[in-house]
């Protein structure tokens, strides 16, 4: 392995080696035990720590999803090399793929809880790409974390206690304050479906895969490339997704969650309408009722402005008209006066000349 | 035969190339500077509210069509998609293929634009700029490029300002939006538009960059930053990553009542192919647009499926229908190095034969 760059392998190694011991050093101070992460994926973790504190944020963060997605692959490429390692080429292959792509399943169909080594865990930790979407979009929106609305109480208890009246003279606050707490709920069972969506479909790609693993078998082809692993998996998970989110279950599912939150949302700021009224503070309703009126007359004038535009065309056209025409009517009588003029020159012009006495 | 055979000398060596790769790279992200974006000139030409018109400049001594053409583009999204940078741009190619180009550019709609309504784009910013380019030029027609959703906004107008228009070019415009292929459309059917409107006014930009990546996130949250290592050690093709990648996310929100009526009207009750579609008081006929008709779509668009767009054929008046399809994606027919090559100068020589 030569290299020119200046990452070059020997500081690579120092520097792994440096924080190999560092960290077992703390790690021992602390009475913590040895984590299980596989060496390549410290040796990742390792060298980017060293050179990660000099980039900027974005090509910091930019870089992050660069290695996040290496150490999917590699930590799939190497789940699947120590399974298959020592495997004879035409016999027991077939079920040590088998039992792979069988604990791959497994970590979905038993949840956190199944079967499976950590690494595979990660790996599925790919699928809940959709859901950490939605989570980020969601954090977006909002001053809460998205987190927040996921751990929610909840339980028949919980319920009992939300359908219970308000009572006394705060009763309406009350019932406002469990409308929300109940949409709340609401959204996070549509957010459990939606997870539990992604969970099934995760097992669903892991079958395609192992369909696509018995045709490059059948067709005489070999998978030699932690990236071209990566590559198929990718695949038969887009596959599966593509299928799997274009049924009228999943527009449902889609819906719901987007509704509820959008129902809880809504409360939530109906209720802080009512609190900056009660300060005496304009409140969200009303400025969309003045921005609706403003923008309606707004019409008004741009409307009003464009008919005036077109008028004041027509009146500039007909008064071009018009003057041009008066111009020419003027100039006609002129013309005619001229013409007379000019002929009664020429008329005494000619008795001139007659009355000159020829030299 | 085994079908994964992964050797570890070989995983061994697959990640120091990995960790290389990534390493330079970094070196090439630090330097990669200001992202630039539009690189053809431009002059602006006219602005209302956040609405920008430019006219853009001609490099070389090419004879111009004279009758102007003027793109409209998405309200998702930037239109600088279509001038990204010198050896990808659609305008560039467009002025070298001799067509007279100017550009509406939305700007970012805020709070106060929550109002915008279809009728106020269509029949109010649009059809001004168009007046704007007439007077310009003293001519009573224009040319009209509509891309996306934009296509969808010209279809809108030509059929509403038949006279304005003298031929009417859609580039990947969605019109039947209810083919069975059509992912976004299955999601919005469930969806309380009225619900999300009023509740968040504007639609944000994060939830139409949520909605985009869901389309395939795998590929497009996952592979595509793997992919990229494989650039990393070209500083040029990492700019154009980056370029590329600061476009995808640079999306305006959307004004919260066109919002409403576009995915109501168009997508969930399929106005265009039903023959719904009111726009401010006037109902779009599209058996009104009796001008050249050239529709381009992309065969592997996965956010206008090719029927979408194709549905067009039997809706227009007009006897002059053509279609051009291009063997790519969505973003690929106005960066892809095929599309540049092809796309432009076809529109040029369809527009020339009919000027």
């Amino acid at each position: 392995m030569s290299d020119k760059g200046v990452w070059n392998q020997d500081w690579i190694e120092v520097q792994q080696k440096y924080w190999e011991n560092l960290t077992e050093m703390g790690r021992k101070a602390m009475g913590m035990q040895t984590p299980t992460k596989s060496p390549w994926e410290n040796a990742m973790n390792h060298w980017w720590q060293t050179i990660s504190p000099g980039a900027p944020d974005p090509a910091r963060e930019f870089m992050e999803k660069i290695l996040e997605q290496g150490k999917t692959f590699f930590r799939m490429a190497d789940q699947f090399a120590q399974n298959l390692q020592g495997t004879a080429p035409t016999t027991d292959w077939p079920e040590a793929l088998n039992k792979v792509l069988g604990d791959l399943q497994k970590t979905f169909t038993d949840g956190a809880q199944g079967m499976g080594t950590e690494s595979l865990h990660k790996m599925m930790a790919f699928w809940e790409m959709p859901l950490d979407n939605w989570q980020r979009m969601v954090s977006s929106l909002s001053l809460m974390p998205g987190d927040l609305l996921r751990n929610m109480p909840h339980g028949m208890d919980f319920e009992r206690y939300l359908s219970a009246p308000g009572l006394g003279y705060t009763r309406e606050g009350e019932a406002q304050q469990k409308e929300i707490l109940r949409l709340m709920m609401e959204y996070q069972r549509e957010l459990q479906e939606y997870t539990q969506f992604f969970s099934n479909l995760g097992s669903l790609a892991v079958e395609r895969m192992q369909q696509k693993t018995s045709q490059l078998s059948e067709d005489g082809q070999t998978i030699e490339s932690a990236r071209a692993l990566y590559d198929l998996w990718i695949v038969s998970c887009e596959e599966v997704y593509g299928e799997q989110v274009m049924t009228p279950q999943y527009a449902e599912i889609h819906g719901n969650l987007v509704n509820t939150l959008m129902a809880f949302k809504k409360h939530m700021s109906q209720m802080v309408d009512e609190n900056l009224g009660a300060f005496n503070m304009p409140t969200r309703s009303e400025i969309h009722t003045l921005q609706d009126r403003l923008q309606e007359t707004r019409r008004e004038n741009k409307q009003l402005r464009r008919e005036l535009d077109e008028l004041r065309e027509k009146v500039d056209k007909l008064t071009t008209t018009r003057l041009s025409a008066a111009s020419e009517k003027k100039a006609a009588p002129r013309k005619k006066a001229a013409v007379k003029k000019k002929a009664a020159n020429n008329q005494t012009a000619a008795s001139k000349t007659k009355a000159r006495p020829a030299s | 035969m085994i079908p994964i055979d992964i050797r570890a000398d070989k995983l061994a060596q697959e990640m120091y190339d990995y960790g290389q790769k990534l390493g330079r790279g970094v070196e090439n992200l630090l330097n990669a500077e200001k992202i630039d974006t539009g690189v053809t000139p431009r002059v602006e030409i006219y602005r209302e509210d956040k609405l920008t018109l430019y006219r853009y400049q001609a490099s070389g001594q090419v004879i111009q069509n004279r009758t102007p053409l003027l793109i409209v583009y998405a309200l998702v999204n930037r239109p600088y998609m279509a001038d990204l940078q010198e050896n990808r741009s659609t305008i560039k190619n467009l002025l070298d293929a001799g067509q007279d180009v100017y550009l509406i550019d939305w700007g970012y709609p805020d709070g106060a634009d929550r109002c915008l309504t279809l009728d106020d784009y269509i029949n109010g910013y649009i059809d001004r700029c168009v007046d704007v380019i007439l007077k310009r030029h003293k001519q009573t027609q224009i040319n009209l490029l509509g891309i996306c959703q934009g296509g969808t906004f010209s279809l809108c107008y030509s059929a509403m300002h038949p006279t304005k228009v003298k031929n009417l070019i859609t580039m990947v415009t969605p019109v039947d939006f209810k083919t069975p292929d059509n992912m976004l459309s299955n999601w919005v059917q469930h969806m309380d538009i009225d619900l999300l409107v009023d509740t968040l006014g504007n639609i944000p930009g994060e939830l139409l960059n949520w909605t985009f990546l869901s389309l395939k996130p795998f590929s497009l949250t996952g592979q595509k930053y793997v992919n990229m290592v494989d650039v990393l050690e070209d500083a040029d093709k990492v700019k154009n990553f980056l370029r590329m990648e600061k476009w995808i996310f640079d999306s305006p929100d959307q004004a919260g009542e066109t919002f409403r009526q576009f995915i109501k009207g168009f997508y969930q009750q399929n106005g265009l192919i039903e023959g719904t579609i009111k726009i401010g008081n006037r109902s779009v006929d599209l058996k009104n647009i009796n001008i050249p008709v050239l529709n381009i779509y992309a065969e592997q668009d996965h956010l206008v499926p090719p029927d979408a767009s194709k549905a067009l054929r039997n809706l227009v008046g007009t006897k002059d229908y053509t279609e051009l399809s291009f063997p790519g994606g969505h973003i690929g027919i106005y960066v892809s190095g095929k599309a540049q090559a092809q796309v432009p100068p076809a529109i040029g020589t369809w527009l020339d034969e009919r000027s």
